[in-house]
């Protein structure tokens, strides 16, 4: 049975919103192998969000059963072998939906956490 | 749906998933290694970074199949493999509880295959709920009688057709359509045939469509004589025509009319009644072609056919049977005809058409094997609980000697639930293995089924579909999963309640020992009542068929050959001299035969078929209630069948078609239908109602009584004329003879033959094989449920020699210690023998009470004897007693005969 390993770092990212980064992440810049995502995520987020790499992989496979990402294997650019990940059109929607749902609720903890 | 199929294709390609995300999740440790290296750390350093910052990769795999939701099959998987495991690890126990299985289910399967055939299953038309029938369809044969409600004329049918408002269509079909000898194209020999005569709306009122060529309208049912046209069955089409391409080219001949195939009926298709299957249909406007010459098409009181209807929708059945009554009266009324008398009208007025559905088709079988089937079934399906019961108390032996390993299990966080599923997959397996099992086992056993209720090996098979269909593999899924889930999941749970600590301390002696005792106790009587209302009830079928087998008959049954000869080949009528000449020819040579001690034709043998009607004896007073049954026969029929003349004598050559009519009547008869202390022979008497001088016959003798159409009728009023004052074609020749059968048989067919060529012989078969067929159906409860009842017997000495060596190896401790302090080996074993002595006299007792509250469910099974006799009681405790015991006392023979030594040592 999966054993789940809960670890609660200060940096972590909050749950769920995992898909939504990688799901962004490619459609900021189109192909991406995995190692590739999480740089650009780490980056992107000035070395804030320290994802555990590893559960990027995961993460890319709930993707790929739901059809939002797309997977092929491609060559990188130090000539190895690496599987390349690209918006699907569907994935595309659910990037529109989880945006605007995230911008909601974010709005709204904005608002209520707002200095009286 | 795309989803599902990526998930399937992601199962398919498993280890092609593993690979690629083997090597994405290797490319980004290294790439994150050389990042590190880059940044100046150690390659040491780096690459421990690296899978620090990455995370625990065997997880993250995991976790990354997870999310394809295929985590329950493996986990099935697993189940099955461990499962299957520890199943190979007892195989002893393993293969007793396939075998129970297998025949349990095999056995439900089996009989449920011919319930559903002939009780359950639809006729293979279109929409049949809105099929009804006049009457109840539940009588052949030709009556003359007024308020006939089962049986119509067809100018009747004509009528009703053209005048009822409530059938979209109806059809009629000849009630006695029986075989005849044909000739298909222009083939050297006749065969038999089996056509049937129907209405030409026939088959557009069933909704029927052809396989090939067109099936009849009303058009070819409308002048006689004009329409040689016949619809043959896929069956025939396929064995006969050998599924010919041209079929529509081909010819079946009948007397002298060739018919021509126009058509072949879809497949599985038979008419309405099932267990006869026809080999062509004919319109009735033909009936007279037939080599019978039924004269009955344009005859408004020759009440010969069963009319059916499809109901308008919306139509209810009081309402269609409220409209039938009125034009029933306006119709018969309305016949030229009429005979409108005070008499047929009192008959008339007392008639009501009842309206019968024929959604599963008319009576037929099912008159027949309804009951016994229905019982069977019972019975199978005590047997499998039985099954159940037993592969409930081995799982539970075996789950308590596995309380350790569960302990284990859950000590180290196993959930409970993963336990149960964990034992219910095993169950589940145990009955899919032994439901496959089964379901083969029924293949087979359908096939001696049908062997047994055709009527032996040498019957031919009834045309009925006993085949593995939908319904019956479904049938037989949902017992297996039933049977699973009864026998897995008490020691399932029972099982998983383990006390952790309990029984980690002590493998042997778990805390839920006494539970699990009382439990298998429960199991052990229940089966024990079980098997012991089945002993009984196989011993009552027993002591019934032994009753029936030895039912005085009035005549010897051995040594009577019958030859069934088709006499209408010939074309002659049975009034023709040459008929009746030739009759008294075949009798007079084979009697000279050598080995042959008589010879005699009748137009009744033994369960062929009855010729009734009143009559009427001057001087007492007319009764249309008491119906004879007349035979017709040759002058050496009496002294062929031994059947004893009483008084007067038998017919002679005197009795010629012209001499004073005569009759011999049968003992009972004249007892009671005579006035007291008068002397029968010289009177006159009537056949039939009127006093008419055409029907008198002269009564000249008085024979014994004789069973005539089954074993189980009480005594029939029989009389005899001879076969030259009313002519018979007849179809029976009894041959009384010593010997070898065959020999004899062939030397008779010969003589036949030598004296008409053109006579077919259909069969030979012998009178005491005719006799034990009409009881086949008691033979086949007698056999099928001793078989169960030792079957369940014998499943039940396993369940007590299971529990048996379970409480002795239980208490293996307690007897060494008892043996060491003096106790003697026979004190031991009776200590073990009373507690299952106790158990199996309860079973019994509960038997009884359960035997004594049902056994009017078999009353009308049996013959000669009450349900509740004792004898059946004590034969049925002594039978089981006998085999229940000696399965108890092996293993406490063996626990009499423990070491105290070694018993104390083992714990």
């Amino acid at each position: 049975m999966a054993v789940r390993s809960i670890s609660v770092k200060p940096n972590d990212i909050p749950p769920g919103s995992l898909s939504l980064l990688i799901l962004n992440t490619l459609s900021r810049h189109g192909e991406m192998h995995g190692y590739e995502i999480a740089e650009s995520i780490l980056h992107t987020s000035g070395d804030v969000l320290q994802v555990e790499e590893g559960s990027l992989y995961p993460a890319l496979q709930r993707l790929l059963v739901q059809g939002w990402v797309s997977a092929e294997w491609g060559t990188t650019a130090g000539n190895r072998r690496a599987r390349y990940y690209r918006l699907t059109a569907a994935g595309r929607k659910q990037l529109a939906a989880g945006l605007s749902h995230f911008h909601r609720i974010y709005g709204a903890i904005t608002a209520v956490l707002q200095p009286a | 749906m795309r989803q599902l199929l990526r998930r399937l294709s992601m199962l398919f390609h498993r280890s092609r998933f593993n690979a690629d995300l083997e090597e994405e999740m290797r490319l980004h440790l290294e790439l994150r290694e050389q990042q590190q290296v880059a940044a100046g750390l150690s390659p040491g350093q780096a690459h421990r970074e690296a899978r620090r910052r990455f995370g625990n990769n065997a997880v993250l795999r995991e976790r990354s199949f997870a999310a394809w939701g295929w985590n329950w099959l493996e986990s099935f998987v697993q189940d099955t493999l461990y499962g299957l495991r520890s199943m190979l690890r007892s195989p002893g126990l393993t293969c007793v509880a396939l075998l129970s299985l297998a025949l349990g289910i095999g056995a439900n399967t089996a009989i449920f295959s011919f319930l559903d055939a002939i009780v359950l299953r639809s006729l293979p038309v279109k929409a049949p709920g809105q099929l009804v029938i006049l009457g109840d369809g539940d009588e052949d044969g030709v009556t003359d009688r007024y308020g006939s409600t089962t049986l119509y004329s067809y100018p009747f049918f004509s009528q009703l057709r053209s005048k009822n408002a409530v059938f979209s269509e109806v059809a009629t079909v000849l009630s006695f359509n029986g075989e005849a000898h044909g000739t298909i194209d222009h083939r050297d020999q006749m065969e038999i045939i089996s056509p049937d005569l129907v209405s030409g709306t026939f088959f557009s009122t069933l909704g029927v469509e052809p396989a090939v060529g067109r099936l009849f309208t009303a058009d070819d049912d409308t002048t006689e004589g004009a329409h040689p046209v016949a619809v043959i069955s896929y069956a025939f089409w396929q064995t006969a025509l050998t599924g010919a391409p041209d079929v529509l080219n081909h010819t079946v001949k009948f007397a002298d009319t060739t018919f021509t195939i126009i058509g072949v009926a879809p497949p599985g298709f038979f008419g309405i009644t099932v267990g006869h299957a026809p080999d062509l249909w004919i319109p009735m406007a033909m009936m007279n072609s037939l080599p019978a010459h039924y004269n009955g098409y344009k005859d408004n009181f020759y009440q010969s056919n069963h009319i059916f209807g499809r109901l308008k929708s919306g139509v209810t059945h009081a309402q269609a049977e409220a409209e039938i009554n009125v034009l029933y009266q306006q119709i018969t009324r309305g016949f030229p005809d009429a005979r409108l008398n005070d008499y047929n009208l009192s008959h008339l007025q007392q008639a009501h058409v009842a309206i019968t559905s024929i959604a599963t088709g008319t009576a037929g079988l099912r008159h027949q094997f309804s009951d016994p089937l229905k019982l069977l079934m019972g019975v199978t399906a005590l047997v499998l609980l039985i099954a159940c019961a037993n592969i409930a108390n081995l799982l539970l032996a075996r789950s308590t000697a596995r309380a350790r390993e569960f302990a284990v299990r859950q000590a180290l966080g196993a959930q409970r639930l993963r336990l149960v599923r964990q034992l219910l997959t095993e169950s589940l397996i145990l009955a899919l293995i032994g439901g496959l099992l089964g379901i083969a086992f029924a293949v087979a056993a359908d096939r001696i089924l049908l062997r047994m209720i055709s009527g032996g090996p040498d019957a031919d098979l009834i045309p009925i579909d006993v085949s593995l269909n939908l319904p019956l593999l479904g049938f037989s899924v949902a017992i297996t999963v039933g049977t699973a889930v009864l026998f897995g999941l008490v020691p399932a749970l029972r099982a998983s309640q383990v006390e952790v600590t309990g029984a980690l301390k002590d493998g042997r002696s778990s805390t839920n020992a006494a539970t699990r005792n009382v439990l298998g106790k429960v199991l052990i009587v229940a089966q024990v009542s079980i098997s012991f209302v089945l002993a009984v009830a196989s011993v009552l079928f027993l002591r019934s068929l032994v009753n029936l087998t030895h039912v005085d008959t009035g005549f010897p049954r051995n040594g009577v050959m019958l030859v069934n000869m088709d006499s209408s080949v010939l074309g002659l009528k049975g009034a023709d001299p040459r008929m009746i000449a030739m009759f008294s020819q075949i009798e007079d040579r084979v009697v000279a035969m050598p080995g042959v001690h008589g010879a005699g034709f009748a137009a009744f043998t033994f369960h062929q078929g009855s010729w009734n009607t009143s009559i009427n004896i001057p001087g007492t007073a007319y009764n249309d209630a008491v119906n004879i049954k007349h035979n017709v026969i040759s002058n050496g029929y009496f002294n062929t069948m031994q059947i004893p003349l009483l008084a007067g004598r038998i017919f002679g050559p005197q009795d010629t078609a012209t001499s004073q009519k005569v009759i011999i009547l049968s003992e009972s008869m004249v007892r009671d239908l005579f006035p007291a202390g008068v002397n029968p022979i010289g009177r006159h008497i009537y056949i039939g109602k009127d006093p008419d001088p055409r029907n008198d016959v002269e009564v000249v003798g008085v024979v014994k009584d004789v069973k005539f159409g089954n074993l189980q009728e009480h005594r029939q009023y029989i009389d005899y004329v001879p076969n030259p004052q009313h002519p018979w074609g007849y179809g029976t020749l009894a041959v009384r003879y010593t010997g070898d059968f065959n020999t004899v048989s062939k030397d008779v067919q010969n003589t036949i033959h030598s004296i008409n060529r053109g006579l077919t012989i259909n069969r030979v078969t012998t009178l005491d094989r005719v006799i034990e067929r009409s009881i086949t159906n008691q033979t086949l409860v007698a056999q099928l449920s001793t078989f169960f009842a030792l079957l369940a017997v014998f499943l039940s000495a396993i369940g007590i020699y299971g529990l048996m060596s379970y409480l002795v190896s239980r208490r293996t401790n307690e007897i060494g210690i008892r043996m060491a302090l003096g106790a003697a080996r026979a004190s031991v074993g009776w200590m073990i023998m009373r507690e299952i002595v106790l158990l199996v006299v309860s079973g019994i007792a509960l038997g009884g009470a359960l035997t004594l509250a049902t056994n009017q469910l078999v009353q009308s099974l049996l013959y000669g004897l009450k349900p509740t006799e004792p004898l059946s009681l004590v034969l049925a405790i002594v039978a089981l007693l006998a085999i229940a015991l000696p399965a108890a006392w092996l293993p406490a023979r063996r626990a009499s005969r423990v070491s105290p030594m070694e018993a104390l040592r083992y714990e």
